[in-house]
């Protein structure tokens, strides 16, 4: 009777061999949703896969977790591969899983980010790349579909603004198979028209239907334009690669148009401004120079030319009152030299001594200066300040002796 | 050739900042001002009357042909 009972470690142990030698569930692709996601502590995931009517435990283990190149999460769609077995310790099955990848949308936006991380580390979104947007464009490209809202709305807001521009539509495909290359085909052959700037993209989608302004060959078309490019891919606030590359990212088609050409309304504005500032100009211009000329008129000697004589005359007076001066200086002082030397002559003049007393001795008519030459009797001529006198000679003698008289 | 509009407001902004660059001799300014004028007119004109210009498509033989949306 005992025979018949096997204990749940014996039970659990021969589910798990028929499990792991079934060839099928040896590898089985599943899709689902995950749920009830743990990250364990040592890096192994557990979660349950799901879909709308069961649930399935699931558990990928470090080795296998470490090659993800997304972050599992809950709610997230997946594909995954790999082995059903037994779990002896709870009875349960589970899927270990090897390989998981996100299904659909996430794939997309794993490509993109991958996408946006390389494109952006080889410059293609460099700020210094981006051509300047002309202010006042005479044609803009078109590129988008030729038909639905994003050419209607970038027509129309072009024409409302500014109607004096021109326009050129290059249409291409924007979704589906082949949109890519048109669109790149496209931005090629806008640039053989001499366009002043080239509006891109289409009107809003889903991620998928946005799908061709995330590929490298449109990221590379935009790049290589020499002509600037407007985005304009869906709506706010979808980010497309074409929205990094591009030199302008608008966040709607209408948007793009706006951006692109200014409204009759600015220019008019722009245009006053310029004429009040020329009038300024002018106005100042002349202002100034007619201040210049009154100011010239009003000088000191065109009103008084007579004024330029009278300083001049008065400077003549100076001159000569200085040059009056000057030889009235000179007179003086030659008369004052010449008084000296008539007085220095007076002085000289033997004349001069004999009216002060002194007398001349000639004996014989000459001048005697030393009585050694004369004797008692020599008869002598004296002559006087005025008048002569003829005088006989009593005593001869010198200074220190005594005369008889 | 007649000028293109952005020709014209290119030329009449160059002028206004020249003139507003610095002094300039009243016959030269006067002149200046003349052919500003007749710019500003010219644009003003241009916008008046400016009719839609016609649009464009690129077909796929390659050719330019007219476009017009449908409203």
């Amino acid at each position: 009777m005992e025979e018949k009972y096997i204990n749940i470690t014996e039970l659990n142990n021969y589910i798990k061999s028929r499990f792991d030698n079934d060839e099928f569930l040896f590898k089985v692709y599943l899709k689902g949703e995950i749920s009830n996601f743990k990250n364990h502590t040592r890096g192994h995931l557990y979660f349950t896969l799901k879909d709308d009517n069961s649930r399935l435990s699931a558990v990928m283990f470090y080795n296998n977790a470490m090659n993800l190149n997304f972050k599992p999460e809950d709610g997230m769609n997946v594909l995954v591969e790999g082995r059903i077995s037994c779990y002896p310790a709870q009875g349960s099955y589970q899927i270990y899983v090897e390989k998981m990848e996100t299904d659909g949308l996430g794939n997309l936006y794993i490509e993109y980010e991958k996408l946006k991380k390389k494109l952006e580390s080889l410059g293609l979104f460099d700020v210094s790349h981006k051509k300047p947007i002309p202010k006042f464009p005479k044609k803009i490209g078109i590129i988008t579909a030729s038909t639905g809202a994003a050419v209607r709305d970038i027509m129309s807001t072009i024409k409302r603004r500014f109607p004096i521009c021109e326009t050129i539509l290059f249409p291409t495909l924007v979704q589906g198979d082949g949109a890519k290359e048109n669109i790149a085909r496209q931005i090629k052959k806008a640039n053989e028209y001499d366009l002043d700037v080239i509006i891109c993209g289409r009107g809003g989608g889903s991620i998928e239907d946005l799908w061709a302004f995330n590929e490298e060959v449109v990221a590379y078309a935009i790049y290589e334009s020499k002509i600037p490019i407007i985005s304009a891919v869906g709506h706010e606030p979808d980010f497309t690669i074409a929205d990094y590359v591009a030199d302008l990212r608008a966040p709607t088609p209408t948007g793009a148009a706006e951006m692109a050409v200014p409204t009759v309304l600015e220019i008019n504005n722009l245009l006053n401004q310029y004429v009040i500032r020329l009038n300024k100009n002018i106005k100042n211009n002349v202002n100034n120079n007619f201040i210049r000329l009154r100011n010239f008129k009003n000088s000191y000697v065109l009103k008084n030319p007579l004024a330029l004589y009278e300083t001049k005359e008065q400077k003549l007076d100076n001159y000569i009152d200085l040059l009056n001066k000057i030889i009235d200086k000179n007179i003086k002082e030659k008369e004052h030299k010449y008084e000296i030397l008539i007085n220095t002559l007076k002085l000289v003049n033997p004349l001069c001594i004999l009216e002060k007393g002194y007398s001349l001795v000639k004996k014989d008519n000459k001048l005697i200066n030393n009585n050694d030459d004369i004797k008692v009797k020599d008869i002598i001529d004296i002559k006087l300040y005025k008048g002569n006198i003829k005088a006989e000679v009593r005593e001869v003698y010198n200074d220190e002796q005594k005369g008889i008289n | 050739m007649e000028k293109t509009f952005e020709e014209a407001l290119n030329e009449l902004e160059i002028i206004v900042k020249e003139m507003e660059s610095g002094t300039i001799e009243l016959d030269t300014a006067i002149e200046k001002y003349t052919e500003a004028m007749k710019l500003a007119k010219f644009c003003s004109e241009k916008l008046k009357t400016a009719t839609d210009k016609v649009n464009k498509i690129l077909t796929e033989q390659g050719e330019l042909k007219d476009f017009e949306i449908e409203e």
